[in-house]
């Protein structure tokens, strides 16, 4: 099994914080799966995922993203930063823009840097953005600006943005948290079902055990800036998802045991 | 509770003080203040009714006016993009933007007519030292409220285009610049009114428009002529009250 990324011993203190983010993080997340990341509130998701995205600086370890090495130093070549894509949890659209130039944004780093500066998309790249569109379900919202738009359909423009960018690895920060339970299983839906279409790797963040085991094929437990278990969801009892949400929810850290 | 106390016996002595102090020093004959009133009565009706026959001054006044608003907002809005720029928390470091930003306060404690007696004397009379007061006095604000507008910009979507691997230009152009438009249209609009207003009394220091006219009555005792150009002054005045309500209302 081919990995999407490889993380090895990896520490992260964020700058002026005392308890390191990501203590001694060892993980493999396999290629063309989708994997959950779970954990309660202050485990380290959030920072994970920026490290991956390439975006933190200053980490020790050995991380590799589809294939080529991360530099704790310096951020990555522009070139290769679309095959990663990244749905932020507070969405980061531009408000006053349409929804389609905001999904045309996920296509900038497709564009050469002239083209992008002058604003011209590709017959190509109108193509992808109004997949992109139909594929989140919001192909009737594209002239709408996205100031005027629900929570439920801000993020399926956040969705479709990193689809246009056709990124192999897509990092999801909490993609269904602000979201009612319907909602949420509508968008995760949408979400690994593209992805899998597309033959994209998904790693995504969430605090919610049921939706974890409904949606993907993996699910990394994390707590305090460590990993917690890492196992595959065929192998999940109920019993063991039941313990598994204690583990996400109660206070003290303890690993889990019942998997087998 | 007592030292508030204090402090407000501190302040209302610090007031009578002030008001002693400007009576004392001041020559207010009581004779000369009592026959004021009079004065100005008999002023004000040497300026009815207003002449009509000076339309024409009015226009070419106020059409001059309008120009060095127009012209000096210009100059204004050419200087405030490079110095909002370098005035910009987000933008440059602090070596930079702090000693600009000081600047900035300095020009802006310049008052307008200040500048523009200054530039009388060193261009001459006319309408150029008009704009070119303007351009400066105006920039000392509007560089403010241009810095002011790249510094509100959210960071979240830059940083997603970022991640998408766009570059400094498609960034600017459709994370930052989106965000920062409707603002740098009310600020400039809000300074251009500014502006329009200020120099309407420019040409009382012989820098252009409609003031340098009311100034010459005034000085040849035409009251009647004068009192046309004042009434046209107020008039333009209520004019742009009601087109920037007008514009407030769109961008709103
Ligand atoms: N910019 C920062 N500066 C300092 N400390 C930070 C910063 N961002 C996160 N942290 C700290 O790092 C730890 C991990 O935070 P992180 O945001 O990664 O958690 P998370 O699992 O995403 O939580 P949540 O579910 O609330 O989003 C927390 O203790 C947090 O306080
Ligand atoms: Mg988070």
């Amino acid at each position: 099994m081919s990995a999407a990324a490889q993380i090895g011993d990896l520490s992260f203190v964020h700058q002026g914080a005392g308890l390191p983010a990501l203590d001694h993080v060892s993980l493999m997340v396999p290629a063309g799966e989708s994997t959950a990341l779970l954990g309660p509130s202050g485990a380290g998701k959030t920072t994970l995922l920026a490290l991956l995205d390439g975006r933190l600086r200053g980490w020790r370890g050995r991380v590799s993203v589809l294939g080529a090495p991360l530099d704790p130093d310096h951020p990555p070549p522009r070139a290769g930063r679309p095959e990663v894509g990244f749905i932020f949890q507070e969405f980061a659209l531009v408000e006053r823009s349409s929804v389609l130039r905001n999904v045309l944004n996920g296509r900038l780093g497709r564009m050469s840097p002239v083209r992008a500066a002058l604003g011209s998309p590709l017959p190509r790249d109108l193509e992808v953005a109004r997949a992109a569109l139909a594929d989140c379900g919001i192909a009737d919202l594209a002239e709408r600006r996205v100031d005027s738009l629900s929570g439920g359909q801000r993020q399926r423009v956040a969705i479709a943005r990193c689809l246009a960018q056709e990124p192999r690895l897509i990092l999801a920060d909490e993609p269904v948290s602000n979201l009612d339970p319907a909602r949420a299983a509508e968008i995760l839906t949408l979400l690994t079902g593209a992805a899998r279409a597309r033959g994209a790797t998904v790693l995504f963040s969430s605090h919610q055990p049921d939706l974890a085991r409904r949606f993907a094929d993996r699910i990394v437990g994390m707590r305090d800036g460590r990993i917690a278990f890492d196992v595959a969801v065929g192998d999940l009892s109920d019993v063991a998802t039941a313990d598994l949400y204690r583990e996400t929810t109660a206070l003290p850290a303890i690993g889990l045991r019942a998997v087998t | 509770m007592r030292s508030r106390g204090f402090g407000g016996f501190a302040a209302g002595a610090l007031v009578a003080g002030a008001v002693l102090w400007s009576f004392a020093t001041t020559d207010v004959d009581l004779s000369r203040l009592l026959s004021a009133g009079p004065r100005i009565a008999d002023f004000l009706g040497r300026m009815v009714p207003p002449d009509p026959t000076v339309m024409n001054e009015i226009l070419k006044g106020s059409a001059e006016t309008l120009r060095i608003a127009i012209l000096g907002s210009l100059g204004a809005v050419l200087l405030s993009v490079p110095l909002g720029i370098l005035a910009s928390e987000t933008m440059v470091s602090p070596v930079l933007y702090r000693p600009v930003r000081t600047l900035l306060a300095f020009i802006r404690a310049i008052p307008l007519i200040l500048v523009a007696m200054l530039m009388v004397g060193a261009v001459g009379l006319g309408p150029l030292p008009g704009i070119i007061a303007v351009a400066f006095h105006a920039t000392g604000m509007l560089a403010k409220f241009y810095a002011e507008a790249i510094d509100g910009v959210s960071r979240a979507p830059i940083a997603a285009l970022e991640s998408a691997g766009a570059g400094p230009l498609a960034r600017l152009r459709y994370a930052i610049w989106p965000q920062m438009a409707p603002v740098v249209a009310r600020d400039t609009i809000f300074r251009f009114e500014l502006n329009l207003r200020e120099s309407l009394i420019l040409g009382i220091v012989g820098a252009g428009g409609i003031g340098f006219y009311i100034q010459t009555y005034v000085r040849s005792f035409q009251y009647d002529k004068a009192a046309s150009m004042t009434l046209a002054v107020i008039a333009m005045v209520i004019a742009i009250e009601a087109i920037n309500v007008a514009l407030r209302r769109r961008f709103a």
